[in-house]
């Protein structure tokens, strides 16, 4: 069942400027997946697919991606988090890629909401194994 | 007639505790109640749902449905608003995420 709900929070993610959805739900999808293996199986085979420092660095590297894109648009020439006055490339509109800016910011939004779902919940997991230890 | 309907199933939940009184109780009831009148008072002031005249339809939304296309290249127009035209704001949700997970973690491991 999980690759299929992966493919379909990965689809959400990237037809963001087509269809309903873009990066909050579609990363959200595809949190809840990864969070599904833990809960089906156990916390150890869930920690197997994303490891706590992967989950950290691609959280940061989704709100850093974000903010650069905005930087790179004042670098071409455009205002903070420009797009088509920037001169991102804008496709024809409809296409899968198309939209410029919109499609690289929903792919990072996609992947911050992902990990941050994926942190939530182990973090609030092993806290809760932790202080049942502790007493 | 929402609201009507709302006060009815709000005073049934404050029967159930009207039952086991107390001042403290009885404050906090009067409190709700108070908060309660004024939300449904602000709701039923609302301009109708749907109204063409609704004093949100301005030339914002008018210049999103006919130049976003065009202007974003974005065919579902919500992405190119939230995306585009409001992205800033965008960001601050992202950074709004960001400190929540933050503060989650600052909690959890500290024991």
């Amino acid at each position: 069942m999980v690759p299929f709900i992966q493919v379909y929070g990965i689809y959400i993610i990237l037809h963001g400027h087509l269809s309903p959805g873009g990066g909050f739900s579609g990363g959200a999808i595809f949190g809840a997946s990864l969070v599904l293996i833990a809960l089906s199986f156990n916390l150890e085979v869930g920690a197997r697919q994303i490891s706590h420092a992967t989950a950290s660095v691609l959280e940061s590297g989704g709100a850093l991606g974000f903010i650069i894109t905005g930087l790179v648009a004042v670098a071409l020439g455009g205002n903070y988090l420009a797009n088509q006055a920037a001169g991102f490339p804008m496709g024809e509109a409809g296409e899968l890629f198309s939209a410029g800016a919109i499609f690289i910011i929903t792919a990072f939004l996609g992947i911050k909401v992902a990990s941050t779902i994926v942190t939530l919940f182990y973090n609030i997991i092993e806290g809760d194994d932790k202080s049942g230890d502790a007493h | 007639m929402e609201d009507i309907l709302f006060i009815i199933i709000a005073a049934i939940f404050a029967m159930r505790y009207l039952l086991r009184l107390q001042a403290r109780g009885v404050f906090t009831i009067l409190l709700v109640g108070l908060i309660g009148f004024f939300f449904s008072f602000t709701v039923a002031e609302m301009p109708p749902f749907g109204d063409p005249n609704n004093p949100v339809f301005n030339e914002i939304p008018a210049r999103y449905m006919e130049a976003g296309v065009a202007e974003t290249g974005a065919v579902n127009i919500v992405s190119s608003v939230i995306i585009d035209y409001r992205a800033f704001d965008t960001l601050g949700e992202a950074t709004v995420l960001f400190v929540a997970i933050a503060a989650v973690i600052a909690t959890l491991k500290s024991h």
